[in-house]
């Protein structure tokens, strides 16, 4: 993390850019790294990137929602851990369906074939010519009341200090106990596929196989720990899930799916900041979360 | 002869079942065919079945032991080391089903008790330890059992409805999978179970038992009739567990119950759970002279553990293929994200390699424990 001294101005370029996750999840655990050894310095820089963000632009009302939430997300990073609580309001009539979300968040946490955090649900209704489509990005709900985690027989997944429920690789044994549990399919399990190993293609045929390769080898940052896959080594044989993107959340940044969703539909936040904008629109008649019958408390509201 | 042949299948099991150690162990869960949404498959199923007939065969060992029926007397080890040689079985299938069996011990040094899963480890595991003691005391008490053996049996016997009954609230206590949390899974395990153990007695009987014992007739015409009472009362269970869940038509119960009955594996239901399990049993082990010879007996018995095996297949599978939300099933493709599921060679091979090394090691103990050729020589001096 900068130092407020150094911290350049934010033009709205490049904070667009570091938002789309191209600054690297090396950075962000770089990052991590001096957060935990200085956390003054960092309290320091999220003032400065603050003030930096609203020299550009000031009135709430004009800005990019982005740019309003990561202000927000920078202001509850002030307070302590658990004075925050992480939530996601999804609106559905933003939603175009277009899968960005599902693909950022692959792309952010290196999911290989088989696991995936957030898929967007496409449901078709009526009948010609009243024909409408819904589409319904899921990721984990975070539930308050969740019933995946009493069922670890080892404490493998639980609720952090932030509300969100993590999984302890080192620690899960992969008995997908919590799988079963999850009411909306949220978790799924790491079987140790790569997408290019065993391809059936000619030796040199695709251009860049090697990268590609080497690619799909390199470390994701979940959790803020650098995990390559190799042999069968976690999360390899664990259960896996949306975490809201807590290691760019942590340094500042929205988690990957918020920001690629081009119809700006999924909006992230504290819901204990009462200014914050998931505060607001979470407090609309017209949100719902799934399945509240079972009394699960998702943190993940939906906007119908 | 009868007892060569099983040496030679039981052997050509474990050879089947090499493939899909090997695959297993150094390979990994690739070539499974359980996955994300169908998250427990043939070995889960197979967990709970060996399971439930470890637990039911202790059950079953207390006619000897702790009522002392003198019409079992002596077989009381057969039951006891049926359920010492299916308990690791039922642990091997679990294990291999875990994406890091390596890290089973931190079940052990770092439990959630609140976790059934964790419950049942540690509830095996003693219930494991139980059986040995008890095997252990009738090795050196062959005779009458005494009052310390009575009370172990006690303790045994409250156990394995325990163990049994909690594999059943493994499933029940997830809510939202309607279908095993109406159908009251752990009142109806432990009479699975106790059905299996008496199954697997009358088929030990049946092919194992003293030549010369006088009694054999009668054993197995005791249990064959026990066998019909439990299957009768396990049709009655599963229906009125279809009958309640179509009648209230929540959809979810309703889908997960038409996928057993009706869906594309309807046959497992109705042939093999159905027919050859539960009616052809019960027909021909009320004919009185066919229940007594070994051959009908033993075979009879088989086919009831393989029903009760399908049954519990059809207790874990269907309520998984239901999707939890609409649409999930076709939101994202990959490997293991299906809801649809019929177990891989690999998984049929590891099961088999497992069954093939259960029924070895009850050989091999039949044969060379000394405390069976006790019970033969009192049979002969008797
Ligand atoms: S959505 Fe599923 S995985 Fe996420 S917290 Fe709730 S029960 Fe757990
Ligand atoms: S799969 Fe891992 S996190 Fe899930 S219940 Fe099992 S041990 Fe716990």
């Amino acid at each position: 993390m900068n130092t407020s001294a150094e911290v350049k101005e934010v033009t709205r370029r490049n904070f667009l850019r570091g938002a789309a996750g191209l600054t690297g999840a090396a950075v962000a655990l770089a990052a991590l790294d001096e957060l935990e050894a200085h956390p003054e310095t960092a309290l320091a820089s999220y003032e400065a990137q603050i003030a930096a963000l609203q020299a550009v632009n000031n009135d709430p009302t004009q800005m990019d929602v982005l740019e309003r939430m990561r202000i927000e997300l920078l202001r509850a990073l002030q307070k302590p851990v658990e004075d925050r609580r992480w939530i996601m309001v999804i609106d559905l009539r933003k939603c175009v369906g277009c899968h960005a979300c599902t693909i950022a968040c692959v792309a952010e946490n290196k999911l290989p074939p088989g696991v995936v955090y957030r898929p967007v649900l496409e449901e078709e209704f009526g009948e010609y010519p009243n024909v409408t489509r819904r589409f319904t990005p899921r990721p984990c709900m975070q539930c308050e009341n969740p019933p995946c985690t009493p069922v670890c027989p080892v404490e493998a997944t639980y609720t952090n200090a932030e509300g969100v429920v993590v999984v302890d690789y080192d620690q899960c044994i992969g008995c997908r106990a919590c799988i079963a549990a999850c009411p909306y399919g949220a978790r799924t399990s790491d079987f140790g596929l790569t997408y290019t190993e065993d391809l059936p293609v000619a030796d040199n045929l695709i251009v860049g196989m090697d990268t590609a390769e080497a690619y799909e080898r390199a470390s994701n940052f979940e959790y803020g720990e650098a995990r390559s896959r190799k042999g069968h080594s976690s999360p390899i044989g664990n259960a896996r899930k949306c975490h809201f993107c807590l290691h760019r959340v942590r340094v500042g940044e929205l988690p990957a799916c918020v920001t690629t969703c081009i119809g700006r539909a999924t909006l992230f936040g504290d819901a204990n900041d009462p200014h914050s904008l998931v505060a607001e629109m979470s407090a609309k008649p017209n949100v719902i979360r799934l399945k509240e019958e079972l009394g699960t408390e998702p943190r993940v509201y939906y906007l119908v | 002869m009868t007892k060569k042949a099983i040496y030679g299948l039981s052997v050509l099991a474990v050879v089947l079942g090499l493939y899909g150690f090997y695959s297993r162990l150094f390979i990994g869960e690739r070539e499974v065919n359980y996955g994300s949404f169908v998250t427990w498959g043939l070995w889960v199923a197979m967990y709970l079945f060996f399971a439930g007939v470890a637990s039911g065969s202790y059950m079953v060992a207390t006619l000897d032991y702790l009522f002392e029926i003198p019409l079992f007397k002596g077989v009381g080890k057969y039951a006891l080391w049926g359920a010492m040689v299916t308990l690791p079985a039922a642990l091997m299938s679990i294990g291999f089903d875990l994406g890091h069996m390596e890290r089973i011990w931190k079940v052990y040094l770092n439990p959630n008790f609140s976790s059934l899963l964790a419950q049942m480890v540690w509830g095996y595991t003693i219930f494991g330890m139980v059986i040995l003691l008890t095997l252990w005391m009738v090795f050196r008490s062959p005779e009458k059992p005494p009052l310390a053996l009575k009370l172990l049996m006690v303790v045994g016997f409250i156990m394995a409805i325990f163990v049994s009954g909690g594999v059943g609230a493994l499933l029940g206590v997830n809510a939202s999978r309607l279908v095993w949390h109406v159908g009251l899974l752990p009142a109806q395990f432990p009479i699975f179970s106790a059905a299996t153990g008496f199954a697997l007695l009358l088929v030990i009987l049946a092919f194992f038992g003293p030549e010369d014992d006088p009694r054999l007739g009668q054993q197995l015409r005791v249990l064959g009739i026990t066998v019909i009472v439990m299957l009768i009362v396990k049709t009655y269970i599963l229906w009125a567990d279809f009958s309640m869940s179509l009648y209230s038509g929540v959809p979810q119960n309703v889908d997960a119950i038409n996928e057993v009955l009706f869906g594309q594996y309807w046959w497992a239901f109705w042939i093999i759970q159905i027919i050859l399990g539960t009616v052809l049993p019960v027909i021909v082990l009320a004919i009185p002279n066919l229940s007594r010879q070994r051959l009908w007996a033993g075979v009879m018995g088989l086919l009831v553990l393989v029903g009760f095996a399908a049954a519990r297949a059809n207790i874990v599978f269907p309520a998984l293929t239901i999707p939890e939300l609409e649409g999930l099933a076709t939101a994202f493709s990959g490997p293991h994200l299906s809801f649809e599921y019929f177990p891989s060679l690999m998984e049929w091979s590891v099961t088999v390699g497992i069954m093939g090394l259960a029924t070895l090691a009850f050989l091999i103990g039949l044969d060379r424990l000394p405390f069976f050729k006790k019970v033969q020589d009192l049979s002969h001096e008797r």
